[in-house]
């Protein structure tokens, strides 16, 4: 019985340990104004990449759209990636917290 | 000792020549942004360095004088930008060259030529327009730089001084500007650009000034349909060239061989990456209306890369 029980808890820890990592993890999408094509995408992502906290980026270009990754317990706000798109040379369009307790972003 | 004849078509060599040399040096220096022979208004981020490499074949010939004049110049051209700001950015050109003019003296064939560090250009460009939107841009962007005197201007061989058209370096400053447009989007990107190089004198000489206006089309050929994330980019690539040189002036007297307008046309290819480019093109002459028996342009090979660091 305690054997099922162990074997239960190490389940529901493999189970929801992602999650919880997720959980704290903030993911926003960012719409850039001007991206259109791949060499110019990388100045943008250099900016973002130097933003205090940002772990990782991930960037659609067809639909102009940057998303990026906190690490644990880091917030983006807008004004931030605002700075730092247009120090590339472009505009911010849009920023949206995609976190799961987030209000909801601009557009 | 040469006939009056002969020294007569040694100057023409010299003059026409010199001419060559100013319309290279012309596009060497603008070949800094995303077309292939001039500029584009696309930004330097803030902070941040681009490298453009290019390695040019410059080949001059059909000689309307007679003279059996050939002209080849190899060169490369290292250009370093850097974004002081979203808006400005500033660019360093070095170009290396090796120059090589033949023709015919006394009925036999003359080889001169010399090599080394060309002249520097150091440019400023500053965005003053531009709309982003959606998958795309606008820009417009004035520029203004200047060509210092780096490269010698004093080379000789075992015939003497080399003429101007010959020599690494022009000797003198030359101050240029103009301005470039960029429209692009996620298809096709359009550069266009008006400029215009105040040659001035060194060595008792002058190459005429130059006009010009550029344009280009870069079309996307693949991926046909854009997929997730930020693939390579194959672009086609049609640039023209439309350029105008006021006559050469020596101690004070046009030269009424240099000089003229000439259209050039430039088919090539590009891929693209986030960190780097890699190009390459044929310039050809569509139409060369050049005065008195100035050297006719045949062809100018382009090729090279650029990085993002």
């Amino acid at each position: 019985m305690t054997r099922v029980r162990r074997l239960l808890i190490v389940g529901l820890f493999l189970v929801f340990a992602p999650v919880a990592a997720m959980a704290v993890s903030p993911t926003y999408k960012l719409q850039v104004d001007g991206l259109a094509c791949p060499f110019c995408a990388y100045g943008v992502e250099k900016k973002l990449n130097a933003v205090n906290g940002v772990k990782a980026i991930e960037i659609d270009i067809k639909s102009g759209t940057i998303t990026v990754t906190m690490t644990d317990g880091a917030t983006l706000d807008e004004a931030k990636a605002r700075t730092a798109v247009e120090a590339a040379g472009f505009a911010l369009g849009g920023f949206q917290n995609l976190s799961p307790a987030a209000p909801g972003g601009s557009e | 000792m040469r006939t009056a004849n002969e020294a007569y078509r040694f100057r023409l060599v010299h003059w026409c020549s010199m001419f060559v040399v100013a319309l290279s040096m012309l596009w060497t220096v603008d070949s800094v942004g995303a077309p292939m022979t001039f500029n584009t208004a696309l930004p330097v981020a803030e902070g941040e360095f681009v490298f453009r490499e290019q390695f040019i074949l410059d080949k001059s010939g059909d000689d309307p004088s007679g003279a059996g004049r050939d002209r080849t110049v190899w060169s490369a051209v290292s250009v370093l930008g850097y974004g002081v700001n979203s808006d400005l950015s500033l660019f360093t050109a070095v170009p290396y060259v090796d120059k090589h003019l033949e023709l015919i003296n006394s009925g036999s064939r003359r080889a001169r030529s010399a090599r080394g560090l060309g002249d520097i250009s150091i440019f400023a460009r500053y965005t003053a327009f531009k709309n982003n939107f959606r998958g795309g841009s606008f820009r417009v962007a004035p520029f203004a730089g200047v060509e210092a005197p780096t490269g010698a201007d004093n080379e000789s061989d075992s015939f003497g001084r080399l003429p101007a058209s010959v020599q690494p370096g022009s000797g003198s400053w030359d101050p240029f500007a103009g301005v470039v447009a960029t429209y692009q989007v996620l298809d096709f990107q359009i550069d266009a650009q008006a400029s215009y190089r105040l040659n001035t004198q060194a060595n008792r000489f002058e190459f005429g000034d130059v006009a010009r206006v550029d344009a280009s089309l870069q079309y996307r050929l693949w991926p046909r349909v854009l997929g997730a994330g930020v693939p390579g980019f194959l672009y086609g690539v049609l640039e023209t060239n439309l350029i105008h040189q006021e006559k050469n002036q020596s101690a004070g007297s046009d030269d009424p061989n240099s000089g003229g307008l000439s259209l050039f046309v430039l088919p090539g290819i590009q891929y693209v990456t986030r960190r780097w480019i890699v190009e390459g093109g044929v310039q050809l002459p569509l139409f060369q209306d050049l005065n008195g028996t100035a050297l006719e342009k045949e062809y100018i090979v382009r090729a090279g890369f650029r990085l993002n660091f």
